[in-house]
């Protein structure tokens, strides 16, 4: 079993990577700017947030979302002199500019490297009663993954137990965690480290599904394996499925004149391969190969997990009839892809912007599900449970009789 | 002063050229005091006082030097950048691949993504040095592409632990037989991005200009631009004069020739070390003439390169034929403008350039938002000093505010001048706040797009084609909000922070 301990370990991995694939820990700011009435301070320097929230936020998908993060924006004399004084200066600043219910100080690369002892910097603040936190995000110490969980960790110790201000509605839901009887974590690896934490810190037990649920199959076993474990109402969960099911299969019925009735007309594809970070990778190929009857062609997972769970990820794989291999530079991604003999099946290719180069090649239809993605253009869509499987068949579906028909 | 090419380091633009990117005031009262900075050298007497940065202890997020140097350093073709960083630098990979692309579907090149490699430095390397990561990388990146010229650039990290990337690229040079050219850019280094600019342009002065330039090509100019398509052909080839367009994304030819061309001109003089380098080591002249933004400044530009490349039989006839050609739509786009108000947000030269469009099509501007300000350039000449020279021709910008992307002070500039439209350069916090605050926005992605008389007409088009958008503008506004304090969020002085605090 992975503990905390090495779920949080990260190790860059050897060698250049070419078509990045993921920002450094600072990147988790993205995360930050996600919770509403959060707002991050950056002690970093002049373009270190810029950079990771237009790649995480804009080239993915343009997704957007508010960018006005405060920022140190370190300059020589901080570099030489130390930056603490002028973090303390920012934060006083922010909290007489701008308004919110939690601040998430983050400290990039150069504080890290210079010694900066922004701990006590953000503590002072802490003690006069603001709702502030310090997260260390240093780049060359993660990526945005783990990044992710540095920052969760840092509001749970030491917002949600310790602060004891005036108490806004917005972190509502981040304050009822103490409260809750259980933790879920619908991911192979991201989120294991904090649902240890708060089994550690609330005794608080935890369920962990290792693939997030695509479709009528995996989304009844995995409601009802929740229900199990929470002991929830049978008939109230039967009841639920049975609704969702009916209308899911409805729509899959009359998919069906179109997936078993022009399969020859426009070349469906029945090979996957599979280019991005574990969660959407894992779920993409168990929805595609359990409910649509494609086979595994080549999956890499590409944010580097942890070393602790390769095996675990790789088991979930294998029950599949297939391999997946771990590789973070897009040279080597592609030299994968490239290596596989399709046999003259067509594969489809579920990955990133990276992919639209070695998609062509293999003359396969490209479905963007991770970053880099900019061909896609993504306001609220989801492709988890029921409908969102529907909306992952209708978006896979255009796009091949696209490549067939204006090719 | 001249350009120092004996070192890889290229001086920061706060040293040559005393640049600052904190300033309010008026236009006018801008340019004068610049000019006390570096004219009083001269001896003049202007009335200016020392120009000094406005410092503000508030300050969000903002933009680096490697970010612009490694951005054009991979567009160049037949090149790979090496970031030798932690992996978070090269995050804006996937922005530069798409910005590539754009470009080469614009210019006719190949679709093809660019190659850039990140050394991916973890902690054990911050410890014990990232050399050997780097060496490793120059000779993975010669082995999969065999390219032309490998760059390698710093970051904030490898800046500070001290990893020798001179002597690593020279070792490689060696090895691999190809150009591996320094990139020094690390962002804590210098206030403004823009320093970004003179990094990659004293690389390639240094090292992918022809030395030894056997033959001079009589008919070639260098135009030194952003970015974008070629909008100086039409302008400069009635004159026998082939544009070799670079920056903004070009061949090693191109780079390498421009030492053969009878004159540089650049499009914003933010990127003109390079033309300075290139009179300075080659003897090619560079055109210093105002920037071809209105009417006026785009006859005396082509009549200024005429001189310099001994065309002046031909320029008058192209000036009227071109002035006739445009104006009958440039009428009809004043009478469409008249009585609107914009306001520009960009970078120094070009933020000057677009305000003398503006007026050009008769556009009210009492506003404007300048990313960061160059008292002098590199050349130290006087007509360079595009700020001058828009008041003198087209009075003055009551409301001047320098800021680096400052959203904050965006805001309270905006809410001082409420325009009808805005148009920016960047993307960035400038174009969607504008939108959210209930004001169509223009942003300017090519730079070209404004320049000569053709320019007056895009610009002109493209705002008319904006002003529409007010209508999902205003329903965001009415419907979104901003995280700052109430004072602030009715504050009219981007600077009001600095009193409030002394």
């Amino acid at each position: 079993m992975a503990t905390l301990e090495n779920s949080a370990q990260f190790c860059s991995s050897n060698g250049p990577i070419e078509q990045v694939r993921y920002g450094c820990s600072l990147g988790a700011l993205a995360s930050v700017i996600a919770i509403p009435g959060a707002i991050p301070i950056t002690h970093c320097g002049p373009g270190c947030a810029t950079k990771q929230f237009h790649a995480l936020s804009g080239l993915n998908a343009y997704q957007g979302g508010e960018f006005h993060v405060p920022s140190t924006n370190i300059g020589n004399r901080e570099v030489i002199f130390g930056g603490a004084d002028r973090l303390d200066e920012l934060i006083g600043a922010t909290l007489k500019v701008m308004q919110a219910d939690l601040f998430v100080v983050q400290s990039g690369c150069i504080p890290g490297l210079v010694g900066d002892d922004v701990g006590s910097v953000v503590g002072k603040y802490r003690r006069e009663g603001v709702p502030i936190v310090f997260a260390e995000t240093s780049g060359y110490r993660g990526n945005n993954f783990t990044g992710h969980e540095t920052i969760i960790r840092a509001i749970i110790d030491q917002f949600i137990g310790a602060y004891d201000g005036p108490r806004e509605p917005g972190l509502a839901e981040w304050r009822a965690i103490p409260a809750a009887q259980f933790n879920l974590v619908l991911s192979p690896w991201l989120g294991v480290a904090t649902a240890e934490h708060l089994q550690r810190t609330y005794g608080q037990p935890f369920l962990h599904v290792p693939a997030i649920p695509i479709g009528a199959k995996l989304t009844s076993a995995f409601l009802r394996q929740v229900a199990a474990f929470a002991d929830l109402d049978t008939q109230r969960v039967e009841a639920f499925i049975a609704a969702e099911e009916k209308e899911y299969y409805l729509y899959l019925r009359d998919f069906t004149t179109f997936y078993a009735g022009c399969a020859s007309q426009y070349q469906l594809p029945s090979h996957l391969v599979v280019v991005g970070e574990s969660a959407y990778n894992l779920a993409v190929t168990k929805f595609m190969f359990d409910q649509l009857g494609l086979e595994p062609g080549c999956q890499v997972i590409t944010e580097n997990p942890p070393e602790a769970f390769r095996e675990a990820i790789n088991a979930e794989y294998r029950k599949l009839g297939g391999e997946v291999a771990f590789e973070v530079d897009g040279h080597l991604i592609h030299k994968a892809v490239r290596e596989n003999d399709f046999a003259g099946w067509l594969p489809i290719v579920f990955g990133s912007t990276w992919e639209g180069e070695v998609a062509r090649e293999l003359r396969a239809p490209l479905v963007e599900i991770g970053y880099p993605c900019t061909d896609e253009v993504v306001l609220s869509r989801t492709y988890v449970g029921y409908r969102g499987a529907l909306a992952l068949i209708e978006r896979t579906y255009t796009t091949v009789v696209r490549a067939s028909t204006l090719a | 002063m001249a350009i120092n090419l004996k070192t890889t380091h290229a001086e920061t633009r706060e040293q040559r050229l005393g640049t600052i990117t904190h300033w309010e005031g008026s236009a006018d009262q801008l340019a004068r005091d610049s000019a006390f900075t570096h004219g009083c050298e001269k001896g003049c007497d202007n009335g200016g006082r020392r120009l000094c940065e406005q410092n503000t202890p508030f300050a969000q997020a903002s933009m680096c030097a490697e970010n612009i140097a490694v951005t054009n350093a991979t567009i160049i073709q037949d090149s790979v950048v090496i970031q030798h960083s932690p992996i978070g630098c090269a995050v804006s990979q996937s922005f530069t691949c798409r910005y590539y692309r754009d470009l080469a579907a614009r210019r006719g090149w190949e679709l093809e993504d660019p190659q850039s490699m990140c050394t991916n430095l973890g902690e054990q390397d911050m410890v014990f040095g990232g050399g050997p990561k780097l060496e490793d990388a120059i000779r993975e990146a010669w082995q999969r592409h065999h390219p032309r010229v490998i760059f390698v650039a710093t970051s904030c990290a490898t800046g500070i632990i001290g990893d020798d990337v001179d002597a690593a690229a020279a070792r490689l040079e060696a090895e691999v037989g190809v150009p591996v050219v320094p990139l020094h850019c690390e962002g804590f280094k210098s206030k403004h991005w823009s320093s970004g600019w003179d990094v990659i342009e004293h690389g390639i002065l240094r090292r992918l200009v022809g030395r030894d330039p056997g033959r001079k090509q009589e008919d070639l100019i260098n135009v030194i631009h952003l970015g974008g398509s070629d909008v100086f052909t039409p302008l400069l080839g009635p004159l026998g004069l082939r544009a070799n367009l670079v920056m903004g994304g070009n061949t090693l030819e191109r780079l390498a020739e421009m030492s053969e061309a009878s004159a540089t001109v650049t499009m914003c003089f933010v990127l003109s070390y390079l033309a300075t380098g290139l009179e300075q080591e080659y003897g090619v002249p560079e055109i210093k003439a105002p920037l071809p933004y209105g009417l006026g400044d785009t006859d005396s530009w082509l009549r200024e390169i005429a001189r310099v490349t001994r065309r002046e039989d031909r320029v008058e006839a192209l000036i009227a034929s071109e002035r006739a050609r445009v104006e009958p739509e440039l009428s009809r786009l004043r009478k469409a403008l008249a009585g609107k108000k914009g306001f520009v947000a960009a970078g120094a030269a070009f933020a000057h350039g677009l305000l003398a469009v503006l007026r050009e099509l008769g556009v009210q501007v009492d506003g404007a938002y300048s990313f960061h300000h160059d008292p002098s350039t590199d050349s130290g000449d006087p007509r360079q000093d595009t700020l001058s020279h828009l008041v003198e021709t087209w009075g003055d910008i009551p409301n001047f505010t320098v800021s680096p992307d400052q959203h904050f002070q965006a805001h309270a500039a905006l809410q001082r001048s409420r325009p009808d439209f805005v148009i920016c350069r960047h993307s960035g916090s400038m174009a969607v706040l504008s939108a959210r605050i209930g004001i169509p926005v223009l942003p300017i992605f090519y730079s070209n797009d404004g320049l000569g008389y053709e320019g007056l007409l895009t610009i002109g088009r493209a705002i008319l084609r904006i002003l529409p958008r007010a209508r999902f503008c205003q329903d965001i506004a009415a419907h979104s909000n901003f995280p700052y304090q109430p004072w602030w969020l009715k504050q009219t002085d981007p600077f009001a922070l600095v009193s409030d605090l002394d």
